[in-house]
């Protein structure tokens, strides 16, 4: 017991700083960062809002799949904060820490290369909330989400954080695969696109023909985007199905990710880079 | 005269390096197959979805509007193929100062910066962009005439689309930082992908006249479903010249602003 | 004739401070304390055709900001220069056609391709001709002892290796002239010696008008007749080596090794500033010019000396008292 607690005294002012760092440097480029929050917003906006208002035509009354026009909106904005929360894109210096060629110098600092990135996710993370929960109260505002309650709200956070940990874990094996692959950047374009598209952020999935959507319940893919949804719009709980899939292939991910890193770091030492 | 085929010169050079670079990488170059592919299925397919439960949107029955989808991924294909890789490449190139050197050449930067990586693998999609767009084209109808200057209008519309990009990009050499702008780039040209009448009046307005991404895909479409529109196309070429113009007259004051990074 | 001339040549950056920690990054969003740095002030400079001159200073002390407006990459924010008669904001294509600017810690050749696939392309970029491209990748790969390595990726290259390659590449284009910020950077005693080597052959054959900076003041000895001092942005110093090296005044650093230790070191040499080393078996002494030799031999004669020598570089003694103390170059008042 003294041991962990002697452990934590000494890693914790660690990880606090490298959380600290990575927050100045998120933020260093103020304009830069409002981009990445309003390109989402903008899009929201202008082309789902006028898009689906264009498919129900204006009719209120009109219902596609138990959605009508508003539900539909509720969906999509939904949909959007899922991303904010759910689907960062904090890897990305990672993938360039080891195309770069800069682990060396994590192989002499005291930070682990997974510690000082984990770190960054955090840091990540707590201000897509941040940002997350001003672009709830800024369209609540707009009176865009009506019957919103406090504990959908609480399932929702929490189930996307878990959601944005299992992100990260995959974001981290996209990276690392760097040590072979030249650029990976094409590996997380292709899983982004895949999982938009296959995980209800473009259409609900009860638009999609019924073959498929049997076919993506087998995946992990309906639970990162569809579910979290569905549990901001308050119809589903404390979502227990949902962690425990997510929680399998997060230990599935992880011990890929360590064999991964460990061949591909002997090849790094052994290349003498 | 002369400089257009010094040009033509340095160009058939970048050509022939990006192919040496990126056949080096054969992973990276099947991959990139992929990811274009996975983008054309998986905005079809979704479009194909919606119309599982409607009949119409707006105006246009399903082949109609899988027909401008088709036409606006043949203009991302080419934008792919050309220009794409370009705008991340510049934003590392402010960045780290990179861009000295291309400042120093006797060719005009622009030049330079925008079409010097060209994508080879993107190529291969070739076919399946254009079948698409074939396929989809044949189910409207389209008019022989409409069949015709298909081809013109598509380059036509690359041509508004990298002029448009070109200028959002500028903004880089403000920030420094261009992550933010590719994203934003990325969001607006998302915008173009869907036909203008789904947008309401004034943003219809805004993005037509004052920014105008609607006129790449909605002019040439509706002018080839409907040869009697030719107010789209008129619009579509005074574009052009009125922002090929900007253009220019941006790149210049940004390059003004550039500091490169100190060494 | 005049190949570079500047006047009252100014350039300011902006930059801001940011406190640390969540709030302060989220404060740094909406508010922000901007601080204007001036890079380099008020510079007047003027290099006649076929000089090498040496541009010295210490870090950050604006040669590289003034080598990128020379070159015309950055625009001044204030003042005049001419390049080959040209303004270098204004990027015509023929005054690019006429500079080259090689950074040592910057590559402008492809690190995924051979040396000679970037030089191609710049041959098409330059509009050189075949015959004279050959004749000059033949002349310099020689002249660098690089022949062999044309076809290897650059990525594969040795440090050397690469400036040398970086080198070519700058100088495919015969240009009028040449910036070279740190061109031997990091580079091994023998590569630094060829790349001069190679400088010198190139501008005795081509008269080219030279601008260099350098950390390694042997570079600067024996490539320079000229030298311009920046510090803090400012000019310093502007003329020959040999003035350079008196700026601190008419005196020769001389020093002595005995074979024995001197008991009565404090009162013959106290005149002449001696630093002794610990076992006071070897001092360094500040002598004027006039009396060196007087005052050497009778040392000489006094004691048992082993070994003296006078300094070899004395600018490397300048340079780094001028750093210390750039009051010196740049008068009280700064």
């Amino acid at each position: 017991m003294e041991k962990i607690i002697n452990t934590l005294q000494r890693s914790l002012p660690k990880w606090w700083q490298t959380i600290k760092i990575s927050w100045s440097n998120y933020t260093a480029y103020r304009l830069n960062f409002f981009l990445q929050i309003i390109g989402p917003a903008l899009v929201f906006f202008f082309v789902k809002y006028n898009l689906w208002t264009s498919v129900y035509n204006g009719d209120p009354e009109l219902v596609i799949k138990g959605y009508n026009l508003d539900q539909m909106i509720t969906y999509h904005i939904w949909s959007m904060v899922v991303g904010l929360l759910a689907q960062g894109m904090s890897a990305l210096n990672l993938a360039e820490d080891i195309r770069m060629g800069r682990i060396s110098s994590y192989l002499i600092y005291p930070m682990n290369f997974w510690e000082y990135h984990t770190a960054g996710f955090i840091a990540f993370e707590t201000l897509q909330t941040f940002i997350s929960i001003l672009t709830i109260i800024v369209i609540s505002l707009f009176g865009l989400l009506p019957g919103l309650t406090l504990s959908a709200l609480f399932y929702g956070f929490t189930y996307c954080i878990y959601v944005s940990l299992f992100w990260f874990v995959l974001q981290y094996l996209t990276g690392i695969i760097g040590f072979w692959l030249e650029e990976t950047w094409i590996l997380r374009v292709i899983l982004s696109i895949l999982t938009a598209f296959l995980s209800g952020a473009i259409i609900p999935l009860e638009l999609y023909p019924e073959w498929l959507v049997n076919l993506l319940n087998y995946t992990p893919f309906p639970y990162l985007t569809y579910y979290p949804i569905k549990i901001f719009m308050g119809e589903i709980g404390f979502f227990t199905k949902g962690y425990m899939i997510l929680g399998f292939w997060m230990v599935v991910l992880l011990i890929v990710n360590k064999i991964i890193w460990k061949k591909g770091i002997r090849m790094y030492t052994a290349a003498g880079m | 005269m002369s400089s257009i085929k010094h040009y033509l010169s340095v160009y058939k050079k970048f050509i022939e390096t990006s192919f040496s670079v990126q056949l080096s990488f054969r992973t990276s170059f099947a991959l990139l197959i992929f990811m274009d592919l996975f983008f054309y299925i998986s905005t079809l397919a979704t479009v194909d979805f919606i119309y599982d439960h409607v009949a119409v949107i707006g105006p246009w029955e399903k082949n109609k509007l899988m027909f401008f989808i088709s036409f606006m991924l043949c203009v991302d294909h080419l934008h792919m193929t050309l220009l794409s890789e370009s705008f991340w490449v510049l934003s590392r190139q402010i960045r780290t100062g990179e861009l000295d050197f291309i400042l120093l050449k006797p060719v005009h930067s622009i030049f330079t910066i925008f079409f010097r990586y060209i994508r080879p693998s993107s190529l291969t999609n070739t076919i399946a962009a254009w079948g698409f767009l074939i396929y989809f084209g044949s189910k409207v109808p389209l008019t022989t005439t409409a069949w015709l200057i298909l081809p013109i209008l598509l380059i036509m519309a690359f041509i508004l689309l990298a002029i448009i990009e070109i200028i959002i990009s500028t903004a880089m050499f403000w920030l420094t930082e261009g992550l933010g702008i590719n994203f934003l780039r990325m969001q607006i040209q998302s915008l173009a992908r869907w036909p203008d009448y789904i947008y309401k009046v004034l943003a219809r307005r805004l993005f037509t006249v004052l920014m105008p991404i609607l006129l790449i895909g909605s002019a040439p479409v509706r002018f080839m479903l409907d040869l009697k529109s030719w107010d789209y196309i008129a619009g579509m070429i005074a574009a052009i010249f009125v922002f090929g113009f900007l253009m220019f007259k941006i790149w210049s004051r940004a390059l003004i602003r550039y500091e490169s990074a100190s060494s | 004739m005049t190949m570079i001339k500047t006047r009252g040549l100014t350039k300011n950056f902006l930059s801001y401070k940011k406190s640390p920690g969540f709030m302060g990054s989220i404060k740094a969003l909406y508010k922000r304390d901007y601080i204007t740095k001036t890079a380099v002030n008020s510079f007047d400079l003027e290099i006649q055709k076929g000089e090498i001159v040496g541009l010295l200073g210490p870090n950050g002390a604006g040669k590289t900001t003034l080598m990128k407006m020379l070159t015309g990459i950055i625009v001044p924010s204030s003042g005049e220069i001419l390049v080959a008669g040209s303004v270098p904001a204004d990027r015509n294509k023929e005054f690019r056609k006429r500079i080259a600017l090689v950074m040592g810690q910057k590559s402008q050749l492809w690190w995924d391709i051979p040396a000679m696939d970037s030089f191609l392309l710049l041959q098409k970029f330059y509009e050189v001709s075949d015959s004279d491209f050959k004749e000059r990748i033949e002349e310099m790969s020689t002249l660098l002892d690089v022949k062999d390595l044309l076809h290897v990726h650059v990525r594969k290259l040795s440090l050397g290796e690469r400036m040398k390659m970086e080198l070519m590449a700058s100088l495919l284009h015969n240009p009028e002239v040449i910036f070279l910020d740190e061109p031997t950077i990091g580079l091994d005693l023998v590569a630094q010696e060829n790349i001069r080597y190679f400088i010198k052959e190139f501008h005795r054959k081509n008269n080219t008008t030279i601008i260099l900076t350098s950390h390694y003041m042997a570079d600067v000895h024996a490539l320079c007749k000229r030298l311009v001092l920046i510090l803090q942005g400012k000019k310093g110093f502007d003329g020959p080596i040999e003035e350079f090296e008196q700026i601190l005044g008419r005196e020769k650093s001389v020093s002595f090794s005995f074979s024995e230790t001197i008991e009565d070191h404090t009162h013959f040499f106290e005149n002449w500033s001696p630093e002794w080393n610990q076992s006071f078996t070897k001092v360094d002494l500040r002598l004027p010019q006039e009396d060196l030799r007087d005052i050497g031999k009778t040392v000489l004669e006094k004691f048992p000396v082993i070994e003296f020598n006078t300094e070899k570089m004395p600018i490397e003694r300048v340079m780094k008292t001028l750093m210390e103390k750039p009051e010196l170059a740049l008068g009280e008042n700064h």
